[in-house]
């Protein structure tokens, strides 16, 4: 067709949307930012949930089934499939649900844009939080979401094809060295040594045993170039290229907990979650869990975190509340603790933990040494190239990739 | 309905039945505006109308919270896009990895799917052969089908213990972890003749922040198996508009060459191809247009991993919409895809007007001529 | 486009010099033909084997014997997950209701439109057309974002209305629908109009009832279409409970922890959703066939 007549088009497109556009405008998107309708009576609470499997879902549903029945309200609980993104649509588009999960790195984006309602201090007895969590959850002062549970970083080691590989306890890996000793023993076998997640979340735990991480000690200044990161990184690229450590993309498995269960590799690197899945998935895998490893520096792990947040725009806070209430009881933690492997975040609960799962002491005790994850604002673009580059750092450089991380998230934090 | 009794009156006076009287004309203008509304309310609201809050959105830094309608927004003009190519920063490279990938997908999908499609066609088109129409069928099917269920069946064929690698080791070879490698291919080309790590000129430097080594990475290994599933969905389209196109090339012409004594090459090269120009081109064309487009394999397959070599602009501006609540950022990547889309289909367009022409004038010609261009 | 079959027929008889040599020609190239068209037709049709074959084998069958079609033993189990473990019907359902919906709005206001653009003289009609055609150019990708604006603003993000209305009418069926009305001969019409039929009428009960093959070729491209209709799903509702098959299938795959990897259930999946496709495609393929040559000879 000719190019007059499409412009011709277009500007009658244009006068068409116009005309619409004025007639369609003022309606949808609730312009009143936060303070929506309260809605009093029984409510009907949607939860979504970023579930990490089965075992997980069914003890929240079952509790929020429990509250339900008891406090004469509806509870309906979803796992999502892929939490920021289902949260990030109905957060944009004025439905989000009344209750969801708010992983730590996401919290101050959340809390920046004001689509967290701050409820702190109308849970009762925050103080019984632990403070790293409940720092974790603040900002601008302001304790804005229950920390729901937390968990850390250990070594799991497949007790079976341990015995097959001719190792015996003495050789539970305590320092890198022996790490990649018992690997290569195990290599030579002809069996995968380590699954290792791809991510910041796994690999990053090597940096903390050398004594580094990402970002400074308050976290708002950019800290991955240095000597000891670089180190590490590249101690974890020695793995990777000898085969010794394998992403579970490489055993065709979504996580490493997978690859683990089936068999794929002897070790893995997970936290308190792996139990609920393997008992789930893969009953019959035989398995300890032993401290990580010490770097040069040390010991070192991750720890993680999540809150129970409330939207900004839920009808129905003062359930809600109530709802987190309940949720975060000590009672309640200790059965989500049973449930599916998770610390409970109250102190009040950890002696009542420690005695009730001693083969979860590597865990706990991780506590003692774990570093937090990053949370400021706008970081998650940064810490996603972040993870794009660890997936290539069987062929990139580790410094380069510190240093990217650092250009990156000096932007990023406004340095 | 409505419209009948407001045409009922004209039409009964008994005009002569050639259109064009007043009362006649009146009424089809109502009726003419009524049929078409429908669709005008539906494509206004749902194309033209977002298109243009899209717009709107580019030009702010409106993060998914309230309306992106109000004053509080705050405008920044246009920032999201300059920031996509003269600020060094994280945006730029993703925007420009984004578009370095997409290059290179272009750059093997529209060649091998044309070929591909004009392969089969010329099996499909051959009069000896029986069963063809079960084979041509057959390769259409793939077209058909929803690209998230082929998607599906992809990432089982292509996983590291999946069909491919399968097949592979049957001839010996181990197939690399195709979803887990991001390794360049032109990269591990240069590797096997001894270039593994970036010569000085290349590693630094090179435009919009991607160093030389970096844009010529080519796909990675990753890209290479959505690549591989998109020519084998596609082709089947395409052959069908090629043997649409060879089956207009009159039998004269092919019988007058074979009694000139042309090899089957030569008749190809001189007597068919340059009849099937058009069609080409628009194979081509259509290609170039759908393969900026590729989202819905990505979002399935890969999510832009390893190591984002799979990312495309699609995608990108999905992502750091719905993902990293940028939308102005989101919606800018999206227009300047956009504009890469239109241009491509307006440069088609004016040249499919002048080929169309010109294609039939040298059909003409080639009859006239017996079959000699 | 009428005509795809052979053209064996229109051949002429092959001279009568050198025939020896082109026997031994033919025959050669007939080989080659029939070994090209197995190969690529292996290369087109296997994969849905070894879906199906996969789809009914366990786990580790599937991940030791990718390349069999044959399971070893032959489980239900993936399908019976499929229907116990996810939302499989619930996504059916959704998919039908769409596609019906969809599949009878397009049909209806494509061809009203259709027929106004050829037949029907008002004013802005050369305007609307060239609207369409232009709106015919816009990449389904760049309105994601769009999109998902748009129905905010109107308040019907996350509900069947967004999901069902934006997709009512499309362009290429209104250009398919006006150049096949094009090509009815106007003195049928006028016929009726003489005998005082309105313009609805006229269009209806005359012009639309001669119109069936191109009415099934809409059907068929819009049930296909909307059937298998990805990215607008993906924008226009975030419950669970309006996923489509797609939409379902996408969340299945790209899953979260613990999940797994599940291929026997996944392509078990991806395979109840290909077969209506599929069904349709056999039953009316040659209008499939037609839509496709067509767009060769419109450009």
């Amino acid at each position: 067709m000719a190019p007059r007549s499409l412009t011709r088009a277009a500007l009658a497109g244009l006068t068409a949307a116009a005309l619409l556009g004025s007639a369609a405008c003022g309606s949808g998107f609730d312009d009143s930012s936060g303070d929506a309708t309260q809605s009093s009576g029984p409510a009907s609470l949607q939860i979504l949930i970023g579930s990490s499997g089965d075992a997980e879902t069914k003890a929240v549903q079952d509790a929020a089934a429990k509250w339900a029945s008891s406090s004469g309200n509806q509870a309906t609980v979803t796992p999502a499939q892929d939490l920021t993104q289902q949260l990030g649509q109905a957060l944009a588009g004025g439905t989000p649900p009344d209750v969801f999960y708010v992983d730590a790195a996401r919290f101050a984006d959340y809390a920046s844009v004001g689509a967290l309602e701050p409820y702190g201090d109308k849970i009762s007895n925050t103080g019984d939080f632990y403070e790293s969590l409940r720092t974790t959850f603040t900002y601008d002062s302001k304790l804005y979401c229950a920390p729901k549970d937390f968990s850390t970083l250990a070594l799991q080691i497949n007790t079976d094809l341990w015995t097959k590989a001719g190792l015996t306890d003495a050789d539970v890996p305590t320092t890198w060295d022996q790490l990649t000793a018992t690997s290569r023993t195990i290599k030579a076998k002809g069996m995968v040594p380590l699954a290792l997640g791809d991510t910041r979340d796994r690999i990053g735990a090597f940096l903390v045993q050398n004594g580094g991480w990402l970002l400074s000690e308050d976290g708002k200044q950019p800290a991955a170039d240095t000597a000891e990161n670089v180190a590490a990184l590249t101690y974890v690229k020695s793995l990777v290229t000898e085969g010794l450590a394998r992403f579970p993309k490489q055993l065709d498995a979504g996580w490493s907990g997978e690859a683990f269960g089936k068999g794929a590799a002897v070790m893995t690197i997970e936290g308190n979650w792996i139990k609920g899945a393997l008992k789930n998935d893969f009953p019959n895998v035989k398995y300890k869990v032993v401290e990580l490893p010490a770097g040069p520096k040390g010991k070192g792990t991750l720890s993680f975190t999540q809150c129970w947040g409330i939207a900004a725009k839920s009808k129905y806070k003062d359930q809600a509340i109530k709802f987190v209430e309940a949720m975060t009881s000590g009672e309640q933690q200790m059965a989500f603790a049973t449930a599916f492997g998770v610390m409970p975040s109250r102190q009040s609960v950890r002696d009542q933990y420690t005695s009730a799962f001693p083969a979860d002491k590597p865990f706990i005790d991780g506590a003692a040494y774990a570093q937090g994850p990053v949370n400021a604002p706008k970081m998650d673009s940064v810490l996603q190239d972040l993870e794009a580059s660890l997936q290539g750092l069987a062929g990139g450089d580790p410094k380069t990739i510190l240093a990217n991380f650092d250009k990156n998230a000096k932007a990023a934090l406004g340095g | 309905m409505a419209i009948d009794a407001v045409a009922a009156p004209a039409t009964a006076t008994a005009r002569p039945p050639r259109r064009g009287g007043r009362g006649v004309r009146g009424n089809e203008n109502a009726a003419g505006w009524l049929f078409v509304a429908p669709v005008i309310v539906i494509l206004g609201l749902f194309m033209l109308l977002p298109i243009l809050m899209a717009f709107w959105v580019s030009l702010t830094d409106w993060n998914g919270q309230g309306s992106p309608f109000t004053s509080e927004v705050p405008v920044v003009g246009a920032e999201n896009y300059t920031r996509l190519f003269t600020e060094d920063g994280l945006d730029r490279r993703d925007f420009m990895t984004s578009i370095r990938n997409n290059i290179y997908y272009v750059a093997l999908v529209v060649p091998a799917q044309t070929v591909l499609a004009l392969g089969l066609a010329l099996v499909v088109n051959n009069r000896l052969l029986k069963g063809k129409s079960f084979f041509r069928s057959a390769f259409y099917f793939p077209s058909v089908t929803s690209s998230v269920a082929i998607s599906v069946v992809f990432l089982f064929l292509f996983a590291n213990s999946g069909a491919v690698n399968g097949l592979l080791r049957l001839f010996g070879i181990d197939g690399p972890q195709w979803f887990a490698d991001p390794r360049g291919v032109l990269h591990l080309v240069l590797g096997a003749v001894g270039v593994d790590s970036p010569p000085a000129a290349l590693a630094e430097g090179g435009p919009f922040g991607l160093s030389w080594w970096d844009w010529l990475s080519g796909p990675s290994v990753a890209m290479m198996s959505i690549i591989a599933l998109v020519v084998w969905t596609t082709s089947g389209t395409f052959m069908l508009m090629f043997l649409a196109a060879l089956q207009q090339v009159p039998v004269v012409l092919d019988e007058a060459s074979t009694i000139d004594g042309a090899s089957r090459w030569q008749r190809f090269r001189h007597v068919t191809l340059p009849l099937i120009k058009p069609t080409t081109f628009l194979v081509l064309t259509l290609g170039l247009i759908g393969s900026w487009q590729v989202f819905d394999q990505v979002y399935v397959m890969s999510q832009g991993d390893p190591a984002k070599t799979t990312l495309t602009p699609a995608y990108l501006s999905y992502r750091t919409a719905f993902r990293d609540f940028d939308y102005g950022s989101g919606a800018a990547i999206s227009f300047v895809l956009f504009l890469i889309i239109i241009v491509l289909t307006l440069v088609q367009r004016r040249i499919m007007a002048d080929r169309d022409a010109d294609g039939r004038r040298s059909w003409r010609r080639a009859v006239r001529r017996g079959g000699r261009p | 486009m009428t005509t795809l079959t052979d053209r064996s027929a229109a051949a002429a008889p092959a001279p009568v010099g050198g025939r020896r040599a082109r026997d031994g020609r033919a025959l050669a190239s007939r080989v080659l033909g029939y070994a090209v068209l197995i190969f690529f037709g292996l290369v087109f049709i296997y994969p849905f084997v070894i879906q199906i074959g996969n789809s009914l084998k366990t786990e580790p069958d599937a991940a030791a014997n990718p390349l069999s079609p044959i399971p070893d033993p032959l489980v239900l189990a993936g399908f019976e997950r499929i229907f116990a473990g996810t939302n499989f019907p619930l996504w059916l359902g959704n998919s039908l209701l769409v596609t019906v919906l969809v599949t009878l709005g397009r049909v209806f206001f494509d061809s009203l439109a259709g027929y106004a653009l050829a037949r029907l003289r008002f004013h802005g009609r050369r305007w609307l057309f060239a609207a369409v055609v232009a709106v015919m150019a816009v990449p389904p990708v760049v309105l994601l974002i769009p999109k998902f604006l748009v129905l905010n603003q109107l308040g019907i993000y996350n509900s069947y209305t967004g999901l069902v209305v934006p997709l009512l009418a499309d362009a290429a069926g209104i250009f398919i629908m006006k150049q096949f009305f094009e090509s009815v001969p106007v003195s049928v019409e006028e016929a009726a109009r003489i005998d005082g039929a309105g313009v609805f009428r006229t269009f209806w009960s005359v012009v639309l009832p001669m119109a069936k093959p191109a009415l099934i070729t809409l059907t068929i491209l819009s049930f296909q279409g909307s059937w298998n209709e990805f990215p607008h799903s993906l924008v226009s509702v975030q419950d669970p409970d309006l996923f489509t098959l797609p939409r379902g299938l996408a969340d299945l795959v790209s899953g979260s922890l613990g999940k797994g990897t599940q291929y026997p259930l996944k392509l078990g999946a991806a395979l109840l959703a290909t077969i209506p496709v599929a069904v349709i495609f056999v039953i009316f393929q040659r209008y499939f066939v037609r839509d496709a040559s067509e767009g060769a000879e419109k450009g």
